[in-house]
Order: C-alpha cells, then structure tokens, then sequence
C-alpha cells in the first residue's frame, strides 16, 4: 500500500440500503461505500453531511461490520439535542445517501492473526468496533482468548444482545461479561455496578499472560478503567483506548 | 456553530481523518510520541483531544501539549511538541 494513499482520504458518496434499529436510542446504517478499500476491526469512517445552504457537519463513527462484509455498518446512537445523530438514526431512509470517507484509524485496531489474549472493555455504545472485532473473529473461525466485558446503564439499553448470546454460546475462546449499572431484571445474577479493579481482575486474562486490552466507552469511562488496568500491573502500552462523547452526536 | 459541548475531551482517534487530511494521507493515531515534559512514549491515539477555538492534543500521561491546531479561511497551521515518530510504508527489500 502507497505511504501517501489519498483514496482513503477522499470524500464519497454512501448510499443506506438497509436500517436495523437496535435499542430505543440506536440504530445500525448499513451501507454501500462505492469502491470500498476494506476496513481492519476497530476502524472508523468520517460522514459529513450538508445542508441546503451549504453548511456542513462532520462527524467520527466505528465501523460496526468485520472486514469479511462487503457493506459497512455503523451503529450510531441518537443524542436527542445532537446536531447529526438525531438524523442518522432518526430520519434518514433507505435509499438516502450523504458523504463518507475512511477506513481512518490504525491505533485501535485487532485482526484475528494477532491473536489472543485480547480483553474488550465497553462502556455503551463503546461496544461499536469491539463488537467489529468479535465479529472478524467469528467469521475467520479464530479461537484467540478473547474476554468481552460489556457496561450498560439496562439490558435494554444493550446493543446486539441476541448475536452476543450467540457468540458466546459458540464456546470457542471467547466468553462475554455485563454489568448492568442502573436498573437489572428481576433475578439478576450478573454484575451490578461500574466496572472496576476487582471486576477487571476477575474477567480479564492473567496480567502476566499480557494481553492487548482495547477499552471504547465515554471518557470518564475509559480513563477509570484505563487506570484499574494500569494499577492491576498491565502493561501501558498494551492498552488501547478511545473516547467517545457528546460531540459525536 | 452548535449546541453540543465541543470542550468534551475525547482523543486523536476523532480526529485520524483530519490528521490524515493534514499529514499527506498518513495513518497519525499509531505514531508515538515521546513527550518532552515527561518523557513518556505514546501512541498518538491515546493523546487527549480538547476542542475549543482550534484543537489540542495533551500527553495522556501528563497533560503537557502535544498538538495545536489552528484553521482559517483557507489555510491551516499546525504546531508540534515533543518527539514524533512516524514510521509509514516504503519500498520493500530488493
């Protein structure tokens, strides 16, 4: 691959071609990016949508979709005062199209060659590109370590539930934690509060297995989990994180 | 230009489109960085992206500025601190 390579860079035109709404606040774009490089788990794509008088907004989303798919799907939850979020995942149509550029991003990223052990920490819709990752580990048929451990406010506020059900009783490396931090169904027997040292301890693999630890959730999130990790002996540098926020509404 | 609180702290990875925009199409969010006030080696994705008038990127270790970045009409400067390192694809072996 050239070292300057603008295709990546360029703007294109997406079309949606199917919409899947995944809880009450979020919904998946699945689209069809002309000429579509490919994607590595964990990348992102640019969307920039105009206005009729020209004004423009941009905005950062994961990739949803593993690498094996032909069609990119993102996952995008709707901020109700949001600028652009309550049109992705509220109005927009079938058949719609608005403007796209990546794959972007090369720091948080897994393929399933690296193999394991790897430890996914999601707060939210922070499960977006890890949910990329398992994803491409399912379909490649990889049997790395993998541990997934999920924080969300409710069960219904939890993004792909079924196929997360699936994945884990698939048994083949890959095991699947929640913590349910606000409200849990009656007889509950999972987690029931914010993630933390402890809980790390007892999800992730062995600090001295060294595993690569990818963290994605709002900022407070990731920078209380970040510092657990540090402090349970992992490695800094084996630890990858990427905030989200408000301004990605 | 909106109501959303773009003061959020987020990180670099938000911004890998416009750092590839900026750096001539060059994947920036796995460069690291070896801060001058701390001496820290990071990856830049990990450093925190303050937004405001223009855009910072702060060490994720001690805060100090890594990056500023200012737009215009028509133009764009950026400013670095400490030491980058960037490695990109070249030509293979012979």
């Amino acid at each position: 691959m050239a070292a300057a390579a603008p295709a990546r860079i360029v703007w294109k035109m997406a079309t949606v071609v199917e919409l899947v709404e995944e809880t009450a606040h979020a919904r998946t774009l699945v689209l069809d990016v002309p000429d579509w490089p490919g994607h590595v788990a964990g990348q992102h794509l640019d969307v920039r949508l105009t206005a009729d008088d020209g004004y423009q907004a941009e905005r950062s989303y994961s990739v949803a979709s593993p690498p094996e798919d032909d069609r990119v799907a993102l996952t995008i939850e709707r901020i109700d005062d949001g600028e652009v979020s309550p049109y992705l995942a509220g109005e927009l149509e079938v058949g719609d199209r608005f403007e796209v550029r990546g794959p972007i991003g090369g720091h948080f990223t897994w393929r399933a060659a690296e193999g394991g052990p790897i430890l996914l920490v999601a707060g939210g819709s922070g499960l977006v590109p890890l949910m990329a990752m398992l994803r491409h580990r399912a379909r490649q048929g990889s049997h790395a370590d993998a541990r997934l451990l999920v924080s969300a406010r409710a069960l219904d506020a939890l993004l792909y539930r079924e196929e997360l059900m699936r994945l884990d009783d698939a048994r083949d490396g890959l095991s699947i934690t929640y913590t349910l931090t606000r409200d849990r169904p009656e007889r509950w027997t999972g987690y029931a509060r914010r993630v933390d040292a402890e809980m790390l301890e007892a999800v992730g693999p062995a600090v001295a297995n060294m595993p690569r630890v990818f963290v994605c959730g709002p900022t407070p999130f990731v920078e209380s989990v970040a510092d657990h990790l540090v402090a349970l002996g992992h490695d800094a540098a084996a630890i990858h994180t990427e905030r989200f926020g408000p301004t990605g509404g | 230009m909106s109501t959303e609180p773009d003061a959020t702290v987020l990180d670099a990875n938000a911004i890998a489109g416009l750092l590839a925009e900026v750096f001539a199409g060059a994947e920036m969010t796995s460069a690291s960085r070896a801060c001058q006030s701390c001496g820290q080696r990071r990856a830049i994705g990990e450093h925190r992206l303050y937004r405001g008038a223009g855009l910072v990127l702060r060490c994720p270790a001690c805060n100090d500025i890594a990056m500023i970045m200012v737009e215009g009409d028509g133009w764009r400067e950026v400013r670095t601190a400490g030491f980058w390192s960037l490695r990109v694809p070249g030509p293979a072996a012979a």
